[in-house]
């Protein structure tokens, strides 16, 4: 296929087919200008998602005082969700092996807690928690 | 089955909040979200009276979005002073944290900044996707637009985005 293109964004957030996302997948592990361009969008996507959720000004809409609504996210907040579990494990890793990453990219981020995730599927409740009988063996 | 509200107070309270936050990173202005709060909420109260059951959600950012695109039409036919793009601090006045939230709010101001210098349907497609949380399909009825269309402004409007901010 020729460069992924739009369908990076619809990737993210979750709008693509099956048969859509195997075939990006694919392309993906053999573009690296395009698997480039998946984590710089991913990066931007997450920066505007963290931007803080305002509330209503106080007696703005008194119907609404009584009660904090929070905002709906759709499908692709579970991209970000995944995200901020794989940016963690990312921070640790950085901490325990340092590298000479994109300086702005590191910068955002740090900022954002943004990070691409390469598969829009993958969610926390894919992290292996060990078990703590494991832990204490 | 989607759950439709059936009452103005009921819209007020679901989806107040996501009209301001919809509105204010369209203008970075808080004065201008809150108008805009209010004058779709009017909107809404008389429309609910012929409202036909389908997509809610398209319906009412329908006319959020055109309640929005009315007010810049008319502030464009009279000079007045152009929106200022700086975060407006008077909702932070009364909080007893309000360096913490000033902070919290400076961080993105950049972000805020960048969201203001893009053209205006790229603007409206991201925030409605990124900060309002509808999927392309519920944008797409609600601007009117094929969701092709849709997918192209979200990640134009991304790409410029990632030229101001990396």
């Amino acid at each position: 296929m020729s460069h992924a293109g739009e369908q990076i964004s619809a990737y993210l957030d979750g709008e693509l087919a099956r048969a859509e996302i195997d075939q990006l997948q694919a392309h993906l592990a053999t573009c690296g200008k395009c698997a480039g361009e998946l984590q710089e969008m991913q990066v931007v996507r997450s920066a505007v998602r963290s931007l803080p959720l305002l509330e209503l000004p106080p007696g703005l809409i008194p119907e609404a005082d009584a009660e904090v609504v929070p905002l709906r996210r759709n499908k692709g907040f579970l991209v970000g969700a995944a995200a901020a579990v794989v940016a963690l494990v990312i921070a640790i890793a950085a901490i325990v092996t340092p590298s000479t990453p994109s300086v702005a990219l590191e910068e955002l981020n740090s900022r954002y807690g943004a990070r691409a995730s390469l598969d829009p599927a993958f969610g926390p409740a894919k992290v292996v928690v060990p078990d703590l009988g494991d832990i204490l063996e | 089955m989607e759950s439709v509200p059936l009452t103005w107070e009921e819209v007020a309270r679901v989806y107040g909040r996501k009209i301001y936050n919809f509105a204010y990173r369209l203008t970075g202005n808080s004065d201008d979200a809150a108008d805009l709060v209010q004058e779709v909420l009017l909107r809404v109260r008389k429309g609910l009276a012929s409202y036909q059951p389908g997509s809610f959600e398209g319906w009412l950012w329908r006319i959020t979005r055109n309640a929005f695109l009315d007010e810049v039409r008319r502030r464009n036919r009279r000079p007045t002073a152009p929106l200022p793009d700086e975060v407006d601090r008077w909702e932070l006045a009364s909080s007893p944290s309000a360096d913490a939230e000033y902070s919290r709010i400076s961080i993105g101001d950049d972000v805020q900044k960048a969201l203001l210098e893009l053209p205006y349907e790229f603007r409206e497609a991201v925030v409605l996707c990124d900060i309002v949380g509808l999927s392309y399909e519920e944008i797409a009825r609600a601007v009117a637009v094929p969701v092709g269309t849709v997918r192209s402004r979200i990640h134009r409007g991304r790409k410029l985005l990632r030229e101001s901010l990396i």
